[in-house]
């Protein structure tokens, strides 16, 4: 079974909650939704990020009994439910919420589904409806969700990989995504905007990795990115 | 709270600090290897060379970066175009990344993109 055959699986299993107005797909398996045809070839994690604004959590927890055949509750890790076949992905469920400073983060208490808030994730607003196989899923646009990726701070291995992700998206990003992208990053605060420009330094010189997107033939497009956000500003390293 | 969720956002807030840190020291030495990384990702390629060969680049009018200089031991750091880099039989290529061969090399010549490199064979 092939990655992109289980992503589409966990997808329709996860339908019911996916559809449910509001919910995003956030995180690493957007790019490989974004590629042509949801080719999905971009694989940097074996898991489907399911983004839940805090204004949607009442309806989502609701729909989350027709899950139930498809995944369990992790007893470790409450906001994650793990696949009850190998043909399936497990299921992390995220806080959103437009409100949270992009540094911060809180914990939206729920005896069901609590959930993480990741500030960064303030950063992402709704973008494409796709249709995978009859599914409506929406997925953040690429401007907002490749600014989270690079404002959060990215280090060891899990880092390289979050910023695999950025890159997948970077690969997928047209000039208006990249224009919203640049305008975005303007009105970040300046802390902030140096987390950007640090993780795209270190996104330039990472190493290959095996399954993986290379970097190595996206460094031109970094750099030129690099220098986007920088013109006509006094910012540097 | 689940005893994971608190440690995640422990973490969290613990990442938040270090990069506060690392902002508010960026003019000092904590900065110094993000702006080396930075003249690195400007760079489609980098050589090692002498320091002789590095020298001549820079008489000749070639720029060098200052951040060489806040390393220890200090490091001359050449940009150059890559048909520069041709005429130089010493140079020898480097993986661009922080790794231990760009590292070590006490004299650097970088081609900024846009300026074909050597192994392009566009001249």
């Amino acid at each position: 079974m092939t990655f992109r055959e289980r992503l589409f699986a966990t997808i329709r299993a996860a339908r019911p909650v996916l559809e449910e107005p509001g919910v995003l797909v956030v995180g690493s398996e957007v790019p490989n939704l974004l590629e042509s045809g949801a080719a999905s070839t971009l694989i940097v994690s074996q898991d489907l990020d399911i983004g839940v604004p805090v204004a949607c959590h009442a309806a989502v927890k609701r729909r989350l009994p027709e899950l139930l055949q498809y995944f369990e509750p992790s007893a470790d890790e409450p906001s994650v439910w793990m696949p009850r076949s190998p043909h399936l992905l497990e299921v992390n469920f995220v806080g959103v919420d437009a409100s949270q400073d992009p540094a911060q983060a809180y914990v939206f208490e729920d005896d069901q589904l609590p959930l993480l808030v990741f500030g960064a994730l303030s950063l992402v607003e709704p973008g494409a409806e796709l249709n995978i196989e009859g599914c409506r899923i929406r997925v953040p646009r690429v401007a907002g969700l490749l600014l989270e990726k690079l404002v959060t701070d990215r280090t060891g291995e899990k880092g390289d990989r979050d910023l695999l992700v950025a890159l997948g998206l970077l690969m997928t990003a047209g000039s208006a995504d990249l224009d919203e992208f640049v305008g975005a990053y303007h009105r970040l605060r300046p802390e902030l905007r140096h987390a950007v420009r640090a993780n795209l330094t270190l996104l330039s010189l990472i190493d290959a990795r095996a399954g993986m997107p290379d970097p190595r033939p996206q460094r031109a497009a970094v750099a030129t990115l690099l220098q986007r956000v920088e013109a006509g500003t006094e910012e540097s390293p | 709270m689940s005893a994971v969720f608190d440690r995640r956002i422990r973490e969290q807030r613990a990442r938040v600090l270090i990069r506060t840190h690392g902002y508010r020291q960026r003019r000092h030495a904590h900065g110094v290897w993000l702006r080396l990384r930075r003249v690195l990702a400007d760079a489609s390629a980098a050589y090692a060379v002498s320091e002789a060969d590095a020298q001549a680049l820079v008489a000749e009018g070639h720029a060098s970066q200052p951040v060489g200089a806040e390393l220890e031991p200090p490091k001359l750091i050449v940009t150059v175009p890559a048909d520069r880099v041709l005429t130089m039989a010493g140079a020898a290529a480097v993986p661009i990344r922080m790794g231990g061969e760009l590292l070590a090399a006490p004299c650097l010549v970088l081609v900024p993109f846009g300026a074909a490199s050597p192994e392009s064979g566009v001249q």
